[in-house]
């Protein structure tokens, strides 16, 4: 071509035009490696990427499901959800934060710091479209100022959240526990992983033990949403499911009572029934405000509770451990019967003093009883006889028949966090204190001092099993599942091998404490109601722990017993810390539980009121 | 006058103004499906693009050679204004305002570029050797811009200046020899040349170049564009997602999607399909600008057409190459494609400097 020669021919690639096709080659080169891009990202693997795309878009959002609730055995509500009231705020849609902030606050009546300082905890660290709680539980009078004012109020809202109610008074506080939000060590359980953020769980009592059954199961929102996270679309919902309600063997009107009479003392009260180990009252004092832990609260107010002196959070019940003391001769005399060493029938002279080595023991009734035999020294808990009785035993057999009640092991109710006490013996104390058994030791064990310590519930299943010949229940709570019909437990119970004689023996005794006019237990006598059982009053050496700060500590007083006396239905034992003399100050509480048990559930049936001689 | 110009590129070139039309039209559908207002603002751009071309075509190419110099001068003086106020506002500044709208003179350096090194590197009818006072003549040319509009900062478009000026070097040939030392010269002074270049990046731009190195790092921040992009281009399989299913856009997960990310945007809607349909019409253009250089008689002619080919091949590779992750995001726009009016101009100017070379050189 004619042309050809007006281009220089220096350089690589010889020409221009040669050069300019090697510039069309490096475009066909890129063409190649663009169609093989697309093909690989477009044709091969569109399937991963087209899940990375639905992955951008769709979000899933858990929906806390509604907590099941909570009755007594007869269906009366203890715990059930309520409304709880909050005012929200979305950070990006306020125009106006520090006068609208100021407006809401006087609207409901709170310092506008309250509100600044509930927004910087977590508006800061959300995307401003994210709703930010300012304050819950608002009044029904805060509602309606703020409702008012919300058309000056944009980016404001108020929400109804659920929120657990529980009884009035602290009724049945530590049996029903709290709710809280869980903390990231509780999500180490694969079943909190899935619930939304927020959800409450149980934290303690019946709340903590059933929280599976209880919590239900999330639903799931799938939501449409933009690169902000803005929702576009609700694409599908599962709605949660609901958690199941329980029903609890606890009778409200036996718990009412119980907490009614403990008034404001120290002290615990466990009612259930010897057939089938149901507890009908589990009651506690001090207690503490459920719904007040059910919220979030401050760490100095945590802390108050948590340190007080008088151990609110502590459920007396099934986690104080007591010496028992005169009850425990219960099992003093049941261990010498077994053991043939007892003779009901023996008289023995109680002179008032009792001597081990050097150490001499008082009856707790200066100058003594005189002379009696077993039944006496039951009725009214002679100290010396037992002191005799266990000298003849030893520790071993003692605790064996302790043990065989279950003493010294968990009851197994359902409840977390259950206590178990101490029974001692030579092992026992050379494994735990190191320390040989000393003689002296084996007096006070008799009468239920020492190193013996039990709990309320303990006491409550030994005397179940003492009134059912030996039959041993398993306490518990759960009755049944609301509205899968009242499938009951079996009568669950375990034999002990003590003849049913000695059983027989004890009874009458134990039957005569409350009736005898002489007896220890008489202040709990019902002239219609047949009852038995065993006072004690538990002297505390210690000045620690629940005794601290207190010079000369008053005893603990027990009543524990049964009625009615020929077809055991129910067992109470009351237990108060530092209360004094058995009978006088835990037997009216006793025998009011015992009254209200009559009232309730044998009266109403026509039961004839049994003739008493007392 | 117009109108016989226009009937002979109807006529002459039916199949370059049906492909260029149809680029066209594509840009504004997909930008259409990004955000409706910026389609309408783009085709207000494109018609006054067109009218600008359709201005281009009257005036035979060699006169606005003649005049490179002056046309050179201009833009470099606007973008000197604008790095002067930008500097006064101690802030980063791009535009001039003309009242209603605004211009970029970086991009229009694109043009001015162009003419003044093709008027610079073929001062004569006939095409001599490339000798070393032109060539550093026409490397300041280049330099000097490109500094001041990355101090605006915009390494893209200073970028696409050397890109010109590379092409324009190595269409006029430079000796082996030359080659040779200046890639063992450059080497021996990377340590200086790293040291002159990297630390005056802005960290913006240096965390991009971070970013492409490992996308999947930080994929919340540096790399995030072009996993989206990727997730985008990935998700349009055979035949795309269509313009309402195309969620990677509709949602707002791709940024950039007007601007540098485009073809993600279209590839994401239209699929493989229609990748390969795009893919074969910007062919055709790069082949028409071939053509034109090919057939070119005039090495003024041949310089023109073929810069701006090369300009316009590499342009459109570097950026579909940045879409597809192969190269990092240095904020290269596909030319026609792009949403931007000073863009949009100087792409349609430089099709129309390709046919004012088609119709006004000898062949």
């Amino acid at each position: 071509m004619a042309s050809e020669f007006r281009f220089h021919k220096n350089g690589i690639l010889g020409s221009p035009r040669a050069r300019l096709n090697g510039l069309i080659f490096v475009f066909w080169l890129g063409m190649a490696v663009v169609i093989v891009r697309l093909y690989v990202v477009q044709v091969i693997k569109h399937h991963h990427y087209l899940a990375l795309a639905r992955d951008n878009v769709v979000k899933v959002v858990p929906i806390p499901p509604l907590r099941g609730e909570i009755t007594d055995r007869n269906g009366v509500v203890l715990v059930r959800n309520g409304p709880d009231f909050a005012v929200f705020e979305i950070p990006g849609e306020v125009r106006h934060p520090r006068r609208e902030l100021a407006w809401l606050a006087f609207d409901l009546g709170i310092p506008a710091s309250k509100l600044r300082h509930a927004l910087s905890r977590l508006g800061f660290v959300l995307p401003p479209h994210m709703p930010v709680p300012l304050e819950t539980g608002l009044s029904m009078a805060q509602v309606g100022r703020v409702n008012m004012d919300l058309y000056r109020l944009p980016g404001f809202y108020i929400q109804v959240m659920p929120k657990r109610i529980y009884p009035p008074d602290n009724i049945g506080a530590h049996l029903l526990g709290y709710v809280g939000s869980f903390t990231s060590s509780d999500l180490k359980g694969s079943f909190y992983r899935h619930l939304p953020p927020g959800t409450g769980i149980g934290k303690s009592g019946i709340e903590k033990e059933y929280d599976a059954l209880l919590q239900g199961a999330p639903g799931l929102r799938r939501q449409l949403v933009d690169s902000h996270g803005r929702m576009v679309r609700n694409l599908r919902n599962k709605p949660p499911k609901e958690g199941r309600s329980l029903r609890l063997t606890i009778d409200m009107r036996l718990q009412m009572t119980a907490e009614r009479f403990l008034g404001d003392r120290r002290g615990a009260v466990v009612a259930l029934d010897p057939r089938n180990g149901e507890i009908l009252a589990l009651a506690s004092h001090p207690s503490y405000n459920s719904e007040e832990l059910s919220q979030a609260m401050s760490s100095a107010r945590w802390k108050t509770l948590a340190h007080a002196t008088d151990h609110p959070l502590t459920d007396r019940a099934v986690q104080g451990l007591y010496p028992p003391g005169s009850v425990f001769k219960i099992v003093t005399a049941l261990a010498g019967l077994s053991e043939h060493k007892l003779d009901p029938d023996a008289p023995f002279h109680c002179a008032g003093t009792f001597r081990v080595g050097s150490v001499i023991f008082h009856d707790w009734k200066r100058g003594g009883h005189g002379t009696l035999h077993l039944h006496k020294a039951i009725e009214q808990s002679c100290d010396i006889f037992f002191y005799h009785l266990g000298m003849n035993l030893g520790p071993e057999p003692i605790a064996r028949v302790a043990r065989l009640f279950g003493l010294g092991s968990r009851t197994g109710i359902d409840l977390p966090a259950e206590l178990s006490g101490v029974v001692p013996d030579r092992e026992w104390k050379r494994k735990y204190l190191h320390t040989p058994w000393y003689p002296g030791e084996t007096p006070p064990m008799a009468i239920g001092q020492g190193y013996l310590t039990v709990t309320p519930l303990e006491m409550a299943r030994l005397m179940g099993a003492v009134a059912m010949n030996g039959q041993i229940s398993h306490p518990h709570l759960l009755l049944g599942e609301t509205g899968k019909g009242s499938s009951q437990m079996p009568p669950d119970l375990t034999p002990i091998p003590i003849p049913k004689k000695d059983f027989d023996i004890v009874r009458a005794d134990l039957r005569d404490v409350v009736a005898a006019p002489h007896g220890t237990g008489h202040p709990v006598n019902l002239p219609f109601f047949a009852i038995a059982g065993k006072t004690g009053t538990a002297q505390v050496v210690s000045n620690r722990g629940k005794n601290k700060g207190t010079k000369r500590p008053k005893a603990d007083s027990w009543f524990v017993g049964f009625g009615p006396f020929d077809d055991p239905r129910i067992v109470v034992a009351v237990l108060i810390e530092n209360g004094g003399d058995g009978g006088d100050v835990a037997g009216p509480v006793a025998r009011e539980v015992f009254r209200m048990f009559y009232i309730t559930r044998l009266a109403e049936k026509g039961n004839p009121a049994p003739a008493v001689a007392s | 006058m117009v109108a016989k110009i226009l009937v002979y590129v109807v006529r002459v070139h039916p199949a370059f103004l049906v492909v260029l039309s149809a680029l066209l039209l594509i840009d504004l559908l997909t930008l259409f499906s990004v955000t409706p207002y910026l389609a309408v603002k783009q085709g207000l751009w494109e018609v006054f693009g067109l009218l600008m071309g359709l201005g281009i075509l009257l005036v035979p190419y060699p006169l606005f050679l003649k005049n490179a110099r002056w046309i050179y001068g201009v833009v470099l003086a606007l973008l000197a204004i604008v790095f002067l106020a930008g500097h006064a506002s101690h802030g980063a500044r791009r535009w001039i305002g003309l009242g209603w709208f605004q211009i970029q003179p970086s991009e229009f350096m694109i043009l001015g570029l162009i003419l003044f090194l093709t008027w610079l590197f073929v001062p004569e009818k006939r095409d001599i050797p490339l000798r070393p006072a032109r060539f550093a003549a026409g490397l300041l040319a280049s330099v000097f811009p490109a500094l001041l509009i990355a101090r605006q900062p915009d390494l893209g478009t200073a970028f696409e200046l050397m890109i010109i000026f590379s092409v324009f070097v190595f269409l006029k040939g430079i000796p082996s020899r030359i080659v040779t030392i200046s890639v063992l010269g450059g080497l021996a002074f990377f340590p200086v040349l790293w040291e002159g270049v990297w630390t005056h990046l802005h960290e913006f731009q240096k965390d991009r170049i971070r970013a492409f190195i490992d996308p999947s790092s930080d994929p919340s921040g540096l790399g995030y564009h072009t996993i989206q992009s990727i997730v985008a281009v990935g998700s349009g399989g055979w035949f795309g997602q269509g313009l309402s299913g195309a969620t990677q856009v509709r949602y707002q997960f791709l940024p950039g999607a007007h601007t540098d990310f485009v073809f993600a945007v279209f590839t994401e809607e239209w699929g493989f399909a229609g990748a390969l349909v795009f893919l074969a019409l910007v062919s055709y253009l790069v082949w028409f600008g071939f053509r034109t250089a090919m057939d070119c008689r005039d090495p003024a002619g041949f310089y023109l057409s073929a810069g701006v080919t090369g300009f316009f091949l590499f342009c459109f590779l570097i950026n579909v190459l940045m879409v597809l992750g192969i190269l990092p995001v240095v904020g290269v726009p596909m030319p026609l494609m792009s949403y931007g009016g000073s863009a949009m101009i100087v792409s349609l100017g430089a099709m129309a400097l390709l046919m004012n070379v088609r119709i006004y050189a000898k062949r």
